[in-house]
């Protein structure tokens, strides 16, 4: 019970990163499955299923409130994983059905935001300039929380028995296939990723990326690392100094805003 | 005419008032809806500005009709949004200062022709390349069990956003119309948008390379094992290829479950035949 219900405030603290803290990705499953490890006793878990839900949403962009995320479903997912024992990739498969729940309750809540919008009218009409403001940085935050929190807990609190009945159930054969399913969602995200960015002229430095490790064996770390160098490189050569020297006038002034960006 | 409010919003501490604004910023989603997005957060943001603006209840009007241009349709990426809401509050400034000259519908075209341009670079600033560099160091770390991997994701996630916030906020109220001259004169979006996609694609790059092993089991006896040929030429050629293949599904436009659900059935299917395995 208390285990659930810290679970349900594991999903609180998701919504409000982008609600309240401009999206700081707190929000992505690597960090909220990690902190549902902790509470369940079981950090290694966590961190598995932290990696592997990231991977495949990494792609799945939420901007504002569209887009799917499985933010919930991960939370669910990995905290049903730890009670009942089931494997890393089975919280994939019941991270899907909550991620459909969630896809439901959340139409409900856009249609409570909507009013609330409403009401902030009403109120700056009646020149309440103070309650207008609440209902923005209160109200607003109380509606993402409960809609969250609600569908977590009880699915934490009542899921575990049927999860384990189903992964006792089902044969080896099909647990495994659902593990190499799992990882082949993996590259689903990596393609919605690319196809914000790609197009035919920056697409060899996705190749470029792919060719160093898979040739030499470099961790991913090494891999950011030097795709930042090459990003400033790049900058460099193509609007540095040498190629708007006659500009240098107002460059002065320009150079000093940019730090302060 | 009053002037009192003008001196007390001047002379309000200067970090007081970015405070405002950073909030503003961060919190630009917390009430987010279908009919205008993210309306109240301005409103919110602005509103303590506007309030030390007209103090006196014979100024009434004026404010609720500040507020209700603030509670005009509004979107943009949060970090961004206090750049626009310090630029909107010396805008403000100015129109209280000379009410009768200053056109108050500049207000409204700024904040309105800044939305697409910054939310673009802000969207692909921080959701494509600081989220995918800090998420791919946390994945590989915590693929190793190390819980080194989540601290540095929001270690990295957190350093970039806070001060670009900040000083964007401050940046905006200070110095914003000069500012979105020059950006204007330097292209510096699209340099910023380049220097994003060659970095977040190379990382896109690494994962796909590191991040998830899926090899193939077939064979001809011993002497011909596909995977050792496949190696000798492209190692991780299976991951490449099958980001293609999913590349293509998603230019298709092929819904997410969809795709997902899918993956489960032939997830079984290929392991089954023994024709892919982890």
């Amino acid at each position: 019970m208390l285990q659930a219900i810290l679970i349900g405030l594991v999903a609180v603290f998701m919504v409000l990163d982008s609600r309240l803290l401009g999206r700081l990705n707190f929000e992505r499953p690597l960090i909220t499955c990690t902190l549902v490890g902790i509470i369940m006793g079981d950090l290694k878990t966590g961190l598995l299923v932290g990696a592997q839900m990231e991977m495949i949403t990494l792609g799945m962009m939420s901007i504002g409130a569209s887009g799917v995320d499985m933010n919930i479903g991960s939370i669910t997912g990995c905290a049903l994983v730890i009670s009942s024992g089931a494997s890393i990739e089975t919280a994939l498969t019941i991270a899907v059905p909550m991620t459909l729940l969630d896809q439901l309750l959340t139409t409900v809540a856009d249609v409570i935001r909507i009013q609330l919008c409403h009401t902030c009218d009403n109120y700056v009409e009646k020149s309440e300039y103070a309650k207008a403001r609440r209902v923005h940085i209160l109200y607003g935050p109380i509606v993402y929380s409960v809609f969250k929190f609600i569908p977590v807990f009880l699915a934490v609190y009542f899921g575990n028995d049927l999860i384990t009945a189903i992964v006792n159930a089902v044969p080896d054969f099909i647990m495994n296939g659902v593990s190499l399913g799992a990882n082949l969602i993996s590259f689903f995200g990596f393609a919605m990723l690319l196809s914000t960015m790609i197009n035919a002229k920056n697409c060899i430095y996705f190749f470029l990326g792919f060719a160093i490790p898979a040739y030499s064996g470099l961790g991913l770390t090494a891999i950011a690392v030097i795709s930042i160098i090459v990003a400033i490189v790049l900058y460099q050569l193509k609007f540095g100094d040498g190629n708007n020297l006659q500009t240098a006038g107002p460059s002065d002034d320009y150079d000093e805003l940019e730090d302060d960006f | 005419m009053s002037r009192e409010g003008l001196e007390a919003q001047r002379n309000y501490p200067l970090n007081k008032k970015v405070r405002e604004y950073f909030w503003g910023g961060w919190c630009m989603q917390a009430l987010w809806n279908y009919e205008r997005q993210m309306n109240t957060a301005f409103m919110w943001g602005i509103s303590k500005t506007l309030d030390r603006l007209y103090p006196k209840p014979e100024e009434d009007e004026k404010k609720k009709e500040r507020y209700k241009s603030a509670l005009e349709f509004f979107n943009i990426t949060p970090q961004f949004g206090a750049f626009v809401l310090g630029l909107t509050a010396a805008m403000e400034e100015e129109y209280a200062e000379n009410p009768d000259t200053f056109d108050p519908n500049m207000i409204k075209s700024v904040k309105v022709a800044l939305m697409g341009p910054l939310s673009g670079v802000g969207d692909s600033l921080f959701q494509g390349t600081v989220r995918v560099i800090a998420m791919s160091i946390g994945v590989s770390l915590a693929q190793n069990g190390s819980i080194l991997g989540p601290i540095l994701a929001m270690a990295i996630s957190f350093g970039v956003s806070f001060p670009i916030t900040w000083y964007g906020a401050k940046l905006g109220y200070l110095n914003g119309q000069k500012f979105l001259s020059q950006i204007a004169n330097s292209n510096l979006m699209d340099k910023i948008m380049f220097g994003c996609s060659v970095a977040g694609l190379m990382v896109i790059g690494g994962m796909v390379a590191s991040l998830v092993t899926i090899t193939t089991p077939l064979a001809y006896g011993e002497t011909l094992i596909l995977q050792e040929v496949l190696d000798g030429i492209l190692p991780k050629m299976i991951p490449l290829v099958l980001t293609g293949i999913m590349y293509f599904l998603v230019k298709k436009g092929v819904k997410p479950m969809v795709v997902i659900i899918s993956c489960f059935f032939v997830g079984i299917i290929l392991n089954y035949f023994g024709i892919l395995a982890i």
